[in-house]
């Protein structure tokens, strides 16, 4: 059964719409990488999710239960989120953090247990966090903070982990890492774990699905086959690229007009045929 | 105290039983300091040839009132003053920061230029100005920040800078149209002012503050959580709302029934939650309690210093606060820069 189901989600803000009559569904343990260009609603559809806020029309059920149905404490036994980088104003250190997320877990005292302690050492052994644990978390460089609050995400031992952009202020190194380490998790912990992302061709490496959206209403789910068409990322981002492939991996250039090889404007990528377009119109 | 590691109950207890330890001693020792040398012995020894023990008389009935009182006020100021940091994510929130202090000063010069003079339950007319419209004050902040947003802060805080700017222009003005002697015991009671009170009035105010307290303490592991923002706290399985509205509620009430004790006393409540979190760390579950105690602490030793210095005159209270506390922060500030995270970087 799909842990994720999004029926017919309406949301719009006072002067756009965001998502329109958007539907869709997301395995256990599946991997789920959510594209578009900016303003098409990848962050609204995090924080509906993550029932942040509520839809205006349309149904989302978490582990086959409506998500308004849950308490923000059982939500957050179901559903854990990484946010874009933030800092938090006092000096909290990264194992205070990452046991912050065993808050849902704990008792009417507000202490944690030796389970508790357990699980919180996994996430910083399996985010490579051991080594500073102790260290004040604003000390810590841009990479290392957010292996930190995935570590967090993971202490929380939820099934999804929803992540909004978690590589977008590393460089390519601590990007690979990250999502070396999401899809560790996928694999080794079952999570589901929906990723927004910027990042088309690492969402082409890693992820099992991609929901791209665009402007309302339309949008594209399927597997990367279907949906990392070069006319379809044309269309969508309303750029023009170069599309390749080193063995099975696909990728995707843009072309800007003062790109040295502008005039090249080649799709080398084969079409796809059979992709699921889910345009509501 | 291991740095840096996830607090445990048994560390907790150890550091409050402690710090309560400390807080009881210097109770004691501030209740004999004082322009009449009195001792121990003097205090509980035998009564003079007319019955009258005078040594006894003052302990009691003058100094162990005013050291209490100055406990109960120091623990509320630097409880709510925490909390308003945490509420506000903002290091410079103090108890005062949401328009309690110009609430209760325009309470206080509208009862003063009126020359009431019943009292309520022992309280003078300014007292009791000043708590209600404190309290009136918080609650119009509170509306206008909800009605900007229902868990954001920022209109809060907002509505807090103006509605302060706003009534210290009417206090202002009042002042101006007020008579000197007037004026005098205003600016008397805003520096902020100890005296002694009944017992009665203690025990009930202890009740408040000790309360306040617990309460705070109940939702400490959630302003841990919203230190990280009201959306990571709210994925952390925070009901955000609710953490808001019981914190807000409850410093504002203990701040109240700070001011109508004592007037405006200033940067108890700024300073000392900040010492506390430089030396012992941020967690809302020990520097709630912890701030409380050492809050108390440094006013009953600031009380002491002002009615002492000059005896047998009298400092305002605050005077002594921002003369001895600043300083001794900036220190403090110095020698942990390196530990908190808001300075590392």
């Amino acid at each position: 059964m799909s842990i994720i189901q999004v029926n017919a989600v309406n949301f719009r803000y006072p002067h756009t719409e965001v998502l329109h009559n958007l539907s869709f569904e997301v395995e256990r343990g599946l991997f789920l990488a959510v594209a578009g260009p900016n303003g098409a609603g990848k962050s609204t559809l995090l924080n509906l999710l993550s029932a942040s806020i509520k839809p205006k029309s349309g149904k989302i059920r978490i582990d086959g239960k409506s998500i308004g149905s849950y308490s923000t404490r059982t939500l957050a036994q179901k559903v854990a989120v990484v946010r874009q980088e933030f800092v938090p104003a006092f000096g909290f250190s990264v194992i205070e953090t990452v046991m912050m997320a065993r808050t849902p877990y704990f008792g009417q005292m507000g202490f944690h247990t030796a389970e508790d302690e357990k699980i919180v050492n996994e996430a910083l052994e399996a985010t490579d966090t051991a080594q500073f644990r102790r260290r004040p978390l604003a000390s810590l460089s841009g990479g290392e903070r957010q292996r930190v609050f995935i570590a967090r995400a993971l202490a929380q031992n939820t099934d999804i982990l929803l992540l909004d952009e978690p590589t977008s202020f590393l460089d390519l190194k601590h990007q690979v890492d990250v999502y070396d380490l999401l899809k560790t998790a996928q694999r080794q912990k079952y999570k589901t774990i929906v990723v927004v992302t910027h990042d088309l061709n690492l969402a082409a490496q890693y992820a099992d699905k991609i929901l791209l959206l665009s402007v309302a209403p339309d949008y594209h789910i399927g597997g990367v086959e279907d949906v990392f068409s070069p006319d379809r990322i044309e269309e969508v981002f309303k750029v023009k690229g170069f599309a390749g492939r080193i063995g099975t991996e696909k990728f995707f250039l843009p072309l800007g007009k003062f790109a040295k090889s502008s005039p090249i404007m080649q799709k080398q990528l084969p079409e796809q045929s059979g992709a699921t377009d889910n345009s509501a119109t | 105290m291991p740095e840096g590691q996830p607090l445990t109950a048994k560390t907790l207890a150890v550091t409050i039983t402690t710090a309560i330890i400390v807080l009881l001693t210097v109770m004691m020792v501030c209740a004999f300091v004082g322009p009449r040398n009195i001792s121990l012995k003097a205090v509980f020894g035998l009564s003079s040839e007319d019955g009258v023990n005078p040594d006894y008389e003052i302990f009691v009935k003058i100094r162990l009132p005013r050291v209490i009182l100055a406990c109960l006020v120091g623990a509320a100021l630097a409880a709510s003053g925490a909390v308003f940091q945490a509420l506000l994510r903002n290091p410079l929130a103090d108890p005062y920061i949401l328009g309690i202090s110009s609430g209760a000063g325009l309470g206080a010069i509208i009862a003063v230029i009126s020359g009431l003079s019943w009292t309520f339950w022992g309280r003078s007319p300014v007292a009791v100005f000043a708590f209600t419209t404190a309290l009136a004050t918080v609650w119009l902040v509170w509306l206008i920040g909800r009605a900007t947003a229902r868990t954001h802060v920022t209109g809060l805080l907002l509505a807090g800078v103006v509605v302060n700017a706003f009534f210290s222009a009417l206090i202002m003005f009042l002042t101006s149209i007020a008579k000197s002697d007037q004026i005098h015991s205003t600016i008397f009671w805003l520096m902020g002012n100890m005296t002694e009170e009944s017992y009665m009035i203690l025990w009930f105010g202890a009740g408040c503050v000790i309360a306040g307290v617990f309460a705070l303490y109940y939702i400490s592991p959630q302003l841990n959580a919203l230190s990280f923002g009201t959306e990571d706290a709210r994925s952390m399985g925070v009901s955000i709302f609710r953490t808001q509205t019981i914190a807000f509620a409850v410093a504002a009430a203990i701040t109240a029934v700070a001011v109508s004790l004592s007037g405006l006393i200033g940067f108890v409540g700024l300073i000392v939650p900040h010492a506390v979190r430089l030396v012992f760390g941020p967690d809302h579950r020990r520097l709630l309690p912890l701030s409380a105690i050492v809050g108390a602490i440094f006013l009953v030793a600031a009380d002491t210093l002002a009615r002492t210095v000059v005896a047998p005159a009298q400092l305002p209270v605050g005077v002594v606060t921002a003369l001895v506390g600043g300083p001794f922060f900036l220190i403090l500030l110095v020698k942990y820069k390196r530990k908190v995270g808001w300075l590392s970087k």
